[in-house]
């Protein structure tokens, strides 16, 4: 126990939250609020774990968790957009719905409400050979998933696509002002719904994540509030790829450290569990005071 | 063509009443679909809900038994909704006010119960009420946004209430997580003998039918109100708006602590960790399900109580879970949410030619 | 050759008629002016021509094309480009990218933010306009922003031009300057439509004036050079503007309102400068100004909404403190600017519209409780006073006409008898009726003693009604006359330079 496992649990607990905040990105940049991402992560997680139970393959499980958020997001986009279901709510509804729904059919699957069967996961890590032997990180950076790699690509992509791309700029443009988009001839729901299919695949990647690599298994709402957390995390990192995934890493800490709390002092677990959410409380109330969303959050063209 | 327009069949379908009942249908229709799908016959799952939920005196006594902290629990997020907020908090309310509850309740004080169980219903209130007040607070001085406050603060109070039922406040002995059980003096009395159904229900349509009156006629009511409507017209007109949120948040969390009051000082007359699970957030359903208002809050909780009843019944014989009444809730309020939800499948007809 | 030629349009809403049966024609290569007051149908219009809003009826030819616009890319397609009285810019972006977006390429490839600079930057340089493409768009100054839209416009190699009020935002000399570069790209073949209600500028910058009134078009096509401001004025407003039928006040008395060294700072700059005015009973103050020139701060600090940074304001030679609470207790009567975001509550009953404010006073509740019977008693009595038609007081507010919306607020206000009262906009959105009706009751109020504020972007009404006239510019007040002592001419001239020198002809 020491600095070098809080920094590896640090760095494993914050690697869901970052592929699910690179997916938030796409969403509120585009002017949708990041609230249904709870739902797209229990779901993908959901879907990964489903698809290894049935074939006992990894990989695909992982496509599933993903076409699984995917679904999420779509359905987020047609209710807000098509439907004009405010999204707050709407979030909130089809995030309940999500819980519910996999309890459901976790019974209807494996006839047992609470947990599935452990199922084929990923498993070993990934070393490259110059960085194992740095020190320090180097240790830890051996104990790391191949999903580790990905995050970091992912981060290095959206900010790519993000500021650099001509899908980037009408994205922003959209999320700011989406009256001017559509004067300027920008489809603009064509572009929402892309920028929460992006999201869902990245939320559903990131429950496949908790699901068949962090855990072996789905377990009843699962994912906890940490939806809710990267809402809050894109903020604090000023809804920038690289700020979020910072933000995300304060999170992770919070999260090992609890972890490692309990490990290492008999300090009653639930006590420490709480502590990501009094972060999360303690960030919304006094880091995020002046950071504001895109203008146009939640607005469509006027006609 | 002018006989249509004078009958405005746009205004009676987009009438509230018949918008919560047409809500209520199509969820229902979308649960039959995913049991059909499932490989279950939606028609006879939905008949043994009703039959457990309504057609025998004992199934209807379980019925009104659920209706009750879902009353509390939706009345609370009517409350908060009427001023604007958001109160997403009462799961969390509702564990504290009924952590609260047990506590005093299982105080052997000697009081005599005209003492002891008004205290210890108003210590649940407490409770539950300053919790809610915390996310009011946030949010009048600082900004905060309510709703992800209150999300937050339900993982705290569930860590929390589970900790000390784990820990310091667990029965002696007890193999579970829960507290001793409350002294008869604060235990409440059952409206029919060893059912569980106890006064609360009573208290609950009084504090409906109160609150309605207390938005409609009296002048804080009025204000909460029109806050609730338009933040900008009421602050022109001297309306204190850090008032009217600390207030709201401190009642709607009152309401939902008695929600967990209800459920500890009865049946077990005990706090037992995660009894209360799940009743907070169907809260939301429910005031959706009554467009806010607080006496449809009644007929709502009646019909979502039923719901939950019937589909535990379900689960006795099934393998559905009895979270499938939750499902159906959390499509409710999509479908009440959507403003076009009728005439945006009209729309969609005439582009269709 | 037409651009454009418009038949028989028509555009039904629920409660007006926007555009009845226009016929609109502009020549190629000219700068023709559509001129019209607020509400005419100008810019519903053009809006049509432009794709965003489908027409219920007509006809509409592009360079001799029929066209049928579903969105205003295929008006862009055709060589369209409008600039909106609000700016469709983005403030955090650069120039360069408000200017490009949409046309930078594929969407999925690299955003060549060089090239987009560049080719944006030549552009500004062509036209002679000094602006950075680099920079953020909300660093720019109001005028700049309209250049980048203009900008917007020829990057997509726009033929035809519209420009929907361009100069209600100018200062005299940016629009002086927006005119030359209007004229240069006249010269470079390109046809500019331009809305405005402004008749010195139609006459002075187009080759031909169109005037439209109450949704139709009067006159269609007349050459300028056979315009005067005077025809013009005819046409627009469509009868004698009869100043005969006010009056003025009789009896003044003492000072009710004395406001001294008012200034509001907002982002660093002064919006209000040092405003000091006092106000007798029976007297109606009036300010003038194009808009933005502080009235919106003003009415704020005046009715306990914001904290200005120096005020001081006796009412009956009390000290105003607190918030709107404070000022509304104090006796200030508040008609706001904006009746549908600060005025009214419109998913509310009449009733409960009719005591917002005014549901503490001892009349309308007691120990918290609301008094319904007097409340319900006083909206009727309302509702009977003012004329406002509704069937009864509990319909919800958004169910009546801007003009009996309007109304509820006067009541309301009025019934209070406040001794000062901030009269804001009064007749914004109202139909003449309504609008006759609420200068009536304001004078029989002044009559009464009150002392009234009235601020308005209405020129007209401000001459029609005031006893004592003000122009505001900049945040301060460039001159306090009698009534009738300047000429409307003179006043104008105010609102736009803060000074009256004399006027030149043109």
């Amino acid at each position: 126990m020491g600095i070098e496992s809080l920094l590896l649990t640090t760095l494993r607990m914050s690697i869901p939250l970052v592929i699910a905040a690179m997916g938030g990105i796409f969403a509120t940049r585009s002017g949708m609020m990041a609230m249904g991402l709870e739902s797209m992560m229990l779901f993908g997680a959901f879907g990964a774990v489903w698809c290894s139970y049935l074939t006992g393959n990894v990989f695909l499980g992982f496509l599933t968790g993903v076409l699984f958020g995917m679904v999420f997001g779509l359905t987020y986009a047609v209710l807000t957009i098509r439907f004009q279901v405010n999204q707050v709510i709407g979030g909130i509804a089809l995030n309940l719905f999500t819980v519910a729904c996999t309890t459901v059919l976790m019974q209807f699957v494996w006839g047992n409400a609470g947990n599935s069967p452990a199922v084929n996961s990923l498993e070993g890590s990934v070393n490259i050979g110059i960085l194992a032997e740095i020190p320090v990180i180097g240790p830890v950076l051996s104990g790391m998933s191949i999903n580790f790699y990905i995050a970091i690509l992912l981060i290095a992509a959206t900010t790519f696509v993000m500021f650099h791309t001509c899908f980037g700029l009408r994205l922003r443009m959209i999320g700011e002002n989406p009256t001017a988009a559509s004067t300027l001839g920008i489809k603009v729901r064509g572009y929402k719904y892309l920028a929460m299919l992006i999201c869902g695949a990245l939320a559903g990647f990131a429950g496949a994540y908790l699901s068949i690599d962090q855990l072996n298994m789905f377990s009843k709402d699962m994912i906890a509030g940490k939806g809710y957390i990267v809402v809050v995390m894109l903020a604090l990192g000023k809804y920038n790829p690289v700020g979020a995934a910072l933000a995300a890493l304060l999170f992770g800490f919070s999260d090992a450290l609890q972890i490692n709390l309990q490990q290492m002092f008999s300090v009653p677990a639930q006590l420490v569990q709480m502590l990501p959410y009094i972060v999360t409380i303690l960030v919304i109330t006094f880091a995020v005071r002046h950071v504001k969303g895109p203008a146009g959050t939640g607005k469509l063209p006027e006609e | 063509m002018n006989r249509l327009k004078q009958l405005k069949p746009n205004d009676i379908l987009s009438s509230t009443a018949v918008k919560s009942v047409i809500s209520l249908l199509i969820a229902l229709l979308i649960g039959g679909v995913i049991l059909g799908v499932s490989g279950y016959n939606p028609l006879s799952c939905y008949g043994a809900i009703v039959k457990g939920s309504l057609l025998s005196p004992s199934a209807l006594i379980n019925t009104l038994v659920q209706m009750t902290p879902l009353m509390f629990t939706g009345l609370a997020f009517a409350f908060s909704s009427k001023s604007g907020l958001i109160n997403l908090g009462m799961e969390g309310q509702m564990f504290l006010g009924g952590l609260a509850a047990a506590v005093v309740g299982g105080l052997d004080l000697g009081l005599p119960m005209i003492i002891h169980l008004p205290l210890t219903i108003l210590s649940g209130m407490l409770a539950g009420g300053l919790y809610g007040l915390l996310a009011g607070l946030l949010k009048a001085k600082f900004g905060a946004s309510e709703f992800i406050v209150t999300l937050m603060l339900n993982y705290v109070a569930t860590f929390l209430c589970s900790y000390l039922a784990n820990g310091p406040l667990r029965e002696e002995g007890s193999l579970m997580a829960q507290t001793k059980t409350v002294l008869p003096s604060a235990q409440l009395p059952e409206l029919v003998g060893g059912k569980n159904l106890t006064i609360a229900l009573i208290l609950g349509i009084l504090l409906c039918v109160g609150i309605h009156l207390f938005l409609n006629k009296m002048a804080l009511g009025y204000e909460i109100r029109a806050v609730g409507r338009n933040q900008i017209a009421s602050e022109t007109a001297g309306i204190n708006i850090n008032k009217v949120t600390l207030t709201t948040m401190f009642v709607s969390g009152a309401v939902a602590g008695l929600a967990g009051v209800s459920m500890s000082l009865s049946g077990n007359n005990r706090f037992v960790d995660g009894a209360t699970a799940g009743y907070g957030f169907n809260g939301v359903a429910i005031a959706s399900l009554a467009s806010h208002n607080p006496l449809a809050v009644i007929l709502s909780s009646f019909v979502f109580g039923a719901l939950r009843t019937g589909s535990l019944a379900l689960s006795m014989t099934q393998r559905i879970q009895p979270e499938f009444a939750d499902m159906i809730q959390a499509l409710v309020i999509l479908f009440v949410a959507m403003p076009a939800l009728l005439t945006g499948l009209k729309i969609r007809k005439r582009r269709a030619k | 050759m037409n651009s454009v030629e418009m038949k028989h349009i028509i555009k039904r809403y629920p409660l007006v008629t926007a555009v009845d049966d226009v016929d609109f024609c502009v020549e190629s290569g000219e700068i023709h002016c559509l001129l019209g007051e607020n509400g005419a149908g100008k810019t519903t219009l053009m809006k049509i021509l432009y794709g965003m809003t489908m027409p219920d009826g007509g006809s509409i030819l592009v360079n001799g094309q029929e066209t049928d616009f579903r969105n205003p890319n295929d008006a862009i397609h055709s060589g369209l480009s409008m600039v909106h009285q609000h700016f469709q810019l983005v403030p955090v972006l650069s120039v360069a990218e408000n200017v490009v977006v949409g046309q930078e390429g594929q969407a999925f490839f690299h955003f060549n933010k060089k090239k987009a600079v560049q080719e944006v930057q030549q552009l500004i340089e062509r036209y002679g306009f000094h602006i950075d493409a680099t920079k953020k768009v909300g660093e720019l100054s109001v005028g700049e922003q309209q250049r980048v839209e203009i900008i917007k416009a020829l990057y997509r190699k726009a033929k035809i031009l519209i420009l929907d009020e361009p100069t209600a935002v100018l200062t005299p000399q940016e629009v002086e300057e927006l005119f030359v570069v209007m004229r240069e790209m006249r010269s470079m073949g390109i046809t500019i439509i331009i809305i405005t209600h402004k008749l010195k500028e139609a006459v002075e910058i187009s080759d031909h004036v169109s005037v439209m009134r109450d949704g139709k078009m009067i006159q269609s096509g007349i050459p300028t050079a056979q315009c005067t401001v005077e025809s013009l004025a005819n046409m627009m407003v469509g009868r004698q503007m009869s100043l005969s039928s006010t009056r003025r006040t009789k009896n003044k008395g003492d000072v009710v309102a004395e406001l001294k060294n008012l200034t509001v700072v907002k982002k660093g700059k002064k919006v209000v400068d040092n405003v000091s005015f006092s106000i007798h009973a029976g007297e109606i103050f009036g300010i003038a100004g194009v808009e933005g020139n502080g009235q919106t701060e003003l009415i704020e600090a005046l009715t306990g909404l914001i904290r200005p940074e120096s005020m001081s304001l006796k009412v009956d030679g009390k000290q105003l403190h607190g918030g709107a609470n404070g000022f509304l207790r104090g006796g200030v009567g508040h008609v706001p600017e904006n009746r549908n975001t600060r005025g009214l509550i419109s998913q509310m009953t009449v009733a409960e519209n009719m005591i917002l404010g005014y549901h503490r006073t001892e009349r309308f509740s007691k120990k918290g409780i609301l008094n319904l019977g007097e409340i319900h008693a006083f909206a009727k009595q309302g509702i009977a006073d003012y004329a406002i038609k509704v069937p009864n007081e509990n319909e919800l507010v958004s169910s009546l006409s801007g003009g009996n919306q309007q109304k509820v607020v006067i009541s309301r206000v009025f019934s209070e008898n406040p001794r000062f009262i901030v009269v804001a906009q009064p007749t914004r959105g109202v139909d003449v009726g309504a609008m006759e009706y609420i200068h009536d009751v304001l004078l029989n109020l002044r009559d009464a003693g009150a002392a009234i504020l009235l601020i308005s972007a209405d020129l007209d009404e401000v001459i029609r009604l005031s006893d004592t006239l003000s122009v505001i510019y900049e945040g301060k007040l460039v001159s306090t006359t009698p009534a009738d002592t300047l000429t409307e001419l003179q006043i104008g001239q105010l609102m736009l330079t803060g000074s009256n020198e004399e006027v030149e002809e043109r």
